[in-house]
């Protein structure tokens, strides 16, 4: 047990890997290297999907690239509305990174999401977005009168709702990430074979950290939806 | 003495879980009665769920969140 507890702290401190010199200093954490590794392997991906695309005669990595896109954003498009176009890229970006990230720890990198800071940003990006969207769609007059409805009486509770509504993002797919993370330890330390982590592997994961992913931005697109309507 | 006691604490902290289990039981029994009943309208009712499991699932997660915050931070 002792062991395992010490593998869980190691896991969950935020390591400085290098600190660029200049104003004093940069830490750069792990988190964000991996991040950059996530997004090198993304950029890639998108750059060989998307070489040489024609009009006609498709190929099939070009139908491929397309199926992705067609599928990602209708599937967006469904949870942000007709009104919402304007933020499927944004939402399609942050579903693949927070994916990716989730699942990256299948490949022995220390997955991003783990570190609360990580999901603290995303949270605040989803916040922000949501109610620069709710300013720019309605106005600051409608925008601010928003917070009275329904009923004057419920305005704490709805300026209130700013403030927690990411905190809830930013807990669930942190919770949700090192619980999994904690969960999987627990289930190596005591199996024996190597069968039984495997499976267990396949749903904490793979299946609950692509379902996060999907939370999260189905969570966010609600938001968006909300208060732009 | 100590650490039994932050074992209570964080024992008694997961206990949350119990109401994200029964919520999420009851949503999916549902759905499902649902979908038996309009099959058609699948699509719109797992959304529902999938929502509904999201926002129950966080009450389990807070707690885990508490419990393990009450491990490390009094250790």
């Amino acid at each position: 047990m002792g062991n395992l507890s010490e593998i869980i702290n190691e896991e969950l401190q935020v390591e400085t890997v290098f600190t660029i010199p200049i104003f004093g200093g940069i830490p750069v954490s792990e988190s964000v290297v991996v991040t950059w590794i996530i997004m090198a392997v993304l950029i890639l991906g998108a750059f060989l999907l998307t070489r040489n695309m024609k009009l006609h005669n498709i190929s099939k990595r070009q139908a491929f690239a397309e199926w992705i896109v067609t599928t990602l954003s209708d599937m967006v498009e469904g949870m942000v509305g007709e009104k919402g176009r304007a933020f499927i890229p944004y939402l399609v970006t942050v579903m693949l990174y927070v994916g990716v990230a989730n699942v990256c720890g299948i490949f022995g990198f220390k997955a991003p999401t783990k570190d609360l800071n990580v999901t603290a940003a995303l949270a605040l990006m989803s916040i922000l977005l949501v109610e620069g969207a709710g300013i720019y769609y309605l106005g600051i007059k409608r925008w601010l009168h928003k917070f009275t409805e329904p009923i004057a009486v419920v305005t704490p509770i709805n300026v209130l709702e700013v403030f927690t509504r990411p905190l809830s993002l930013c807990m669930r797919l942190f919770g949700n990430v090192i619980g999994a993370f904690v969960i999987m330890e627990l289930i190596k330390t005591i199996s024996r074979n190597i069968l039984l982590p495997a499976v267990f592997c396949l749903y904490f994961d793979l299946f609950d950290g692509l379902l996060q992913a999907y939370v999260f931005v189905f969570l966010t697109s609600l938001y968006i939806r909300e208060e732009i309507e | 003495m100590n650490t039994a006691i932050i074992a209570i604490g964080a024992g008694i902290a997961v206990l949350s879980a119990i109401g994200a289990g029964v919520g999420i039981g009851i949503a999916t029994g549902k759905a499902t009665e649902a979908i038996a009943r309009q099959p058609e309208a699948d699509g719109k009712i797992n959304k529902a769920l999938i929502l509904g499991c999201a926002l129950a699932e966080a009450t389990a997660i807070y707690g885990f969140v508490i419990a393990f915050l009450i491990i490390i931070m009094l250790k």
